[in-house]
């Protein structure tokens, strides 16, 4: 099916759970769950934390789907949100990361010829991300893309690359405040 | 207003960033979000990154969650329910419900009263009711809108069949307008729904309400495509 169709069933079936509808609940959970588990998996790496935190999300998406604004966000950013934000609070709410493989295996992507549902964002948007990123000096787009999709803290990223905390900071945050510069132009 | 914490230096603007990139501790995440609560500007900062980093996630593959993950959400969503219909007494026990709901026309009355007596709580206003009728004169279903009128509530009144890979769904229509979906009903149980802010106005005694059968998930058009399966007028009381 075509991305656009998928993304207003997508965002047609949100607006019924706003409005207390438990089987449109059911068909965000089949069109979605996948790239969610895959989401929360990648950040606390531990399939049955990561089941924990799937259950909290479609929770939270039962109680908020009225904040769903399609104007302001696509339905699948907006999940994806959800999903990275209660599987990094997780991750920050337990014991020192257990994560062990090297920092560049989290960069490590599947290949970027995924279906178009998913498309997290309009071609032309991904077009701009990727060209601002790679405007940005190589290491600094390389920590932003790794601590996205790991969830890592600034300690973690630092311990790991070898990179004082301090260095690290700054890489980080100088790469974004130009990644901004880039993407508002 | 101003947070003594986050002073606005070009460092302290990025932290919308450093929060949807997910570098920041616990406290630090905690802040964070009270201040999207209470900053629209920087509320506007975070949603910006949400959507500009948003794509990154394309690269994470996906990956099928266990098929028991579903019926532990169903189980906790239950929970929940259970817990609010504790709060709500009478008016939202399901079993109270289901006990009346297993009844044919003769007692729809009986739920109408019900419906009529429970709202009644606690009526600002009137309280708006509606019998659909179904096929043979039956009652279909019994609705009542809340009092308050942002919320309504549709029992089924008679035993009714749910059909394979067909859902129903709600109307409202009022005169000379087209129909507007209030989402989709279940035939086995009361269902309880939030009427949109901008149809508030139109839940009046002039509107009808009419239930469909529509795909799973409910009409694809966002107009009835199915056969209307109960219709009845709402009125006042």
């Amino acid at each position: 099916m075509d991305a656009d169709v998928k993304r207003k069933q997508l965002a047609a079936a949100l607006n019924r759970v706003a409005r207390g509808d438990r089987p449109a609940l059911r068909l965000v959970y089949d069109m979605t769950s996948a790239k969610l588990f895959g989401v929360c998996l990648r950040i606390l790496n531990d399939r049955s934390e990561a089941e924990d935190v799937l259950q909290e999300v479609y929770l939270t998406v039962w109680n908020k789907a009225a904040d769903f604004d399609e104007a302001r966000a696509s339905p699948i950013t907006w999940l994806v949100a959800i999903a990275r934000n209660r599987a990094i609070d997780r991750a920050r709410s337990r014991a020192p990361s257990r994560r062990s493989e090297p920092i560049e295996a989290a960069a490590d992507v599947a290949d970027p010829g995924a279906s178009a549902f998913e498309s997290l964002a309009s071609a032309q948007e991904q077009e701009r991300l990727k060209s601002c990123l790679d405007e940005i000096e190589e290491r600094q787009s390389l920590a932003i893309r790794v601590v996205f999709m790991g969830g890592f803290t600034y300690e973690e990223l630092a311990e790991r690359s070898g990179v004082p905390l301090g260095t690290m900071k700054s890489w980080i945050r100088r790469g974004l405040a130009k990644l901004k510069e880039c993407l508002e132009r | 207003m101003t947070d003594n914490s986050v002073p606005e230096t070009e460092d302290s603007r990025l932290i919308a960033a450093e929060y949807v990139l997910g570098v920041l501790d616990a406290p630090e995440r905690r802040a964070v979000e009270q201040r999207i609560a209470r900053d629209q500007v920087f509320a506007r900062e975070v949603a910006f990154w949400e959507k500009r980093l948003g794509g990154l996630a394309e690269g994470i593959p996906a990956v099928a969650p266990p098929t028991s993950a579903w019926a532990r959400i169903e189980a906790a969503l239950a929970q929940a329910e259970r817990r609010a219909e504790e709060r709500a007494g009478l008016w939202q026990s399901l079993r109270f419900w289901r006990g009346l709901s297993l009844v044919t026309s003769a007692l729809a009355a009986a739920c109408l009263a019900a419906l009529i007596y429970t709202g009644a709580l606690s009526p600002p206003r009137a309280a708006l009711v509606a019998q659909l009728g179904a096929e043979g004169g039956k009652t279909g279903f019994v609705a009542a809108v809340n009092s308050g009128g942002g919320t309504l509530t549709i029992v089924p009144a008679a035993l009714l069949s749910a059909q394979e890979q067909k859902a129903m769904e709600l109307w409202l229509i009022s005169p000379g307008d087209k129909p507007h979906s209030l989402g989709l009903i279940d035939p086995n149980r009361p269902v309880t729904i939030k009427v949109p802010r901008d149809l508030l106005a139109r839940v009046n005694k002039e509107a009808v309400l009419a239930v469909s059968l529509e795909p799973l998930g409910g009409s694809p058009t966002g107009q009835p495509t199915g056969p209307v399966i109960a219709n009845g007028k709402l009125a006042q009381l």
